[in-house]
């Protein structure tokens, strides 16, 4: 009995510290997001009961809420559909041994490892406006180049101001492919690497077609971790709060708000704490059922081999 | 023929791809060698510090070397760089050791003991992979200042202060929590996969529980916490949006969070050489981690979405 009760103590002191920790930083506040939620305050006086007053402003504010997460659905569909048609076109190419395959997929990553302030930075830079903006100056020589052969559409005043408020949604769509390709192209060339040759040899004596594998073969096996890249990619831009802040020099406008931009200004700069924990919470709601239902699709359409 | 412009058709998209990625990269280290002036001039040429500079005759113009020079010790000292660097190691540093001791002694209990409540836990656990970060920001906020104002209470004869926001050691303590789930995931998965039978070998061979988890699973478990501290690694060095939240002082800043105000006073002045100096100082250290340890964080990754 005694080996008992100290295996109970050895239980007991090696789940003490995370259970300690995940209780007073994840669990607790978690709940009183919820209660700041439903309450009108400004950080100092008494917090006072509004019951869902917070939110039912938060859907009238289509300057500010609603403009917000329309850019959010925005990020999500149109980065997140090309970052995919992108990641597994790379990923489907080099899976068929391409020569420095591995090259490819180490260089293609590496954005991943970077620092989102930096990448934030660094296209800002590349956007310039000055001479050594890179993508103005590659515009400007196409321009050129249409010019002398006579064509002069389309009618855009170079240097274009990419990460103006006006323009930066839109601009942050490249730089999000740019990043996040590589890291879906290697979650998805893993799966593939997965898949037996034999299915492919196969495929070749039926004379299917190199397309006509990956539609009927390497596509549906692996589903299960496309789901997954497709979970990644919703969180993803629900969440997008960095490059915004970063680009926007901490001051967005209604122009190129996000949720967590919205947040954080009507919390930390407004004092606005019971709307900033409003969306807070519908954040919470919208990734938590982005993640169930997308598990749900998943599970259903699972092929075993 | 077809076929072999196709396959032609595939390199050259892969080649332009490449060139998309890899040149923003090489282009920020040449301007970090850059003066300004020369930024303006030949932004995408040759570095003069290389092909030497077409003002070599003109004493106003700073040499090449002395330019490059200047970017880096225009970051490193005066904008302060050192510091937050500093700041950066230790905040990564003591809680990516935190996380690992933590968790690995959580998912070893977790993974080999089949206690009454087991299953619970570990979901209570995995629950905050559902929680983004910012529904947990603004109550942790407010939750700093009352913890702060409660333990200066309670060490008060000791002559203590404690200040959680504006702290390294509140910052880490927030890393380390928010990381656990992830971390205890990974690790609950490894612990399983090592033989149960190495245990009871360990005990009937006089070692206690303790000695069981500290020289024959913690060293055998070396490849999942490889993993988990390379992703823990990238993550914490590159946060941003606590370290915005809880650290004002700049003398407690950190690298993402120097690197972006810094940069708000460089552009203004238009010292872009400064800027340029700033991100290689940022990026240096996570893309050597990356050539070192690509594999295991290739293999990492397909691990986390296979068995997720």
């Amino acid at each position: 009995m005694k080996t008992r009760g100290e295996q109970r103590v050895f239980i007991f002191t090696f789940l003490a510290p995370a259970l300690f920790l995940f209780t007073i930083f994840v669990a607790v506040p978690s709940v009183r997001a919820l209660g700041y939620s439903l309450r009108q305050w400004d950080g100092l006086s008494t917090p006072k009961w509004v019951g869902l007053k917070n939110f039912i402003t938060l859907f009238k504010d289509s300057d500010l809420f609603l403009v917000a997460f329309q850019h959010n659905l925005f990020l999500m569909f149109v980065g997140g559909l090309l970052t995919l048609a992108l990641s597994l076109f790379f990923a489907a190419i080099l899976h068929r041994r391409v020569r420095g395959a591995s090259l490819f997929r180490v260089a293609f990553f590496f954005p991943n490892v970077i620092s989102s302030v930096a990448i934030a930075l660094l296209w800002v830079l590349l956007y310039s406006t000055t001479s050594f903006g890179v993508i103005n100056s590659l515009l400007l020589h196409a321009q050129q180049i249409l010019a002398q052969m006579g064509v002069t559409w389309p009618r855009i005043d170079l240097p274009f101001p990419f990460v103006d408020s006006k323009y930066v949604i839109y601009s942050i769509i490249p730089m999000m492919v740019w990043t996040a390709t590589g890291f879906y192209m290697v979650l998805f060339l893993a799966a593939m690497e997965n898949i037996p040759e034999t299915f492919y040899e196969a495929a070749k004596l039926d004379g299917a077609s190199e397309f006509a594998q990956f539609r009927h073969i390497t596509f549906p096996l692996i589903r299960e971790v496309f789901t997954v890249g497709v979970v990644f990619l919703v969180i993803g831009s629900l969440k997008f709060f960095d490059a915004i802040w970063v680009m926007e020099n901490q001051q967005p406008t209604s122009d190129s708000h996000v949720l967590a931009t919205v947040l954080y200004q009507k919390v930390f700069t407004e004092y606005n704490v019971g709307y900033g924990s409003a969306v807070a919470v519908l954040l919470f709601i919208l990734v938590f059922f982005a993640t169930l239902v997308t598990l749900r699709l998943s599970r259903k359409e699972a092929l075993e081999y | 023929m077809l076929h072999r412009l196709g396959r032609a058709a595939l390199y050259a998209i892969l080649a332009v791809w490449l060139i998309a990625v890899v040149f923003p990269l090489l282009w920020v280290f040449m301007n970090s060698i850059r003066s300004s002036q020369e930024i303006f001039e030949n932004p995408f040429g040759i570095p003069w510090l290389i092909v030497g500079s077409p003002h070599a005759d003109n004493a106003g113009i700073p040499a090449p070397w002395a330019a490059a020079k200047q970017n880096f010790v225009a970051a490193w000292v005066k904008s302060n760089f050192s510091s937050f660097f500093y700041n950066s190691v230790i905040v990564t540093g003591v809680s990516l050791a935190g996380i690992l001791a933590i968790s690995a002694m959580a998912a070893y209990v977790i993974a080999k003991f089949p206690f009454r409540g087991n299953k619970a836990v570990f979901l209570y656990f995995i629950s905050g992979m559902m929680i983004p970060a910012q529904l947990v920001l603004v109550p942790l906020f407010f939750q700093f200042t009352e913890m702060s104002r409660f333990l200066t209470r309670l060490l008060s004869p000791l002559g203590l202060e404690v200040q959680l926001h504006d702290s390294l050691s509140g910052l880490i303590i927030l890393y380390i929590a928010l990381s656990l789930p992830f971390t205890i995931l990974v690790l609950t998965g490894f612990f399983k996969s090592l033989p149960g039978a190495l245990r009871e070998a360990g005990i009937i061979d006089g070692c206690t529980e303790y000695g069981v988890f500290r020289h024959i699973m913690l060293p055998l478990s070396k490849p999942g916490l490889v993993t988990a501290a390379i992703f823990n690694f990238l993550g914490l060095w590159n946060e941003y949006l606590f370290a915005l939240v809880f650290v004002n002082a700049s003398a407690k800043k950190t690298l993402p969070l120097g690197l972006a105000s810094v940069s708000i006073q460089a552009q203004y002045k238009t010292d872009f050489g400064l800027m340029f100096a700033g991100l290689v100082i940022v990026m240096v250290p996570t893309l050597l981690v990356y050539i070192l340890l690509q594999r295991q964080l290739t293999r990492g990754i397909t691990l986390g979405a296979l068995k997720g």
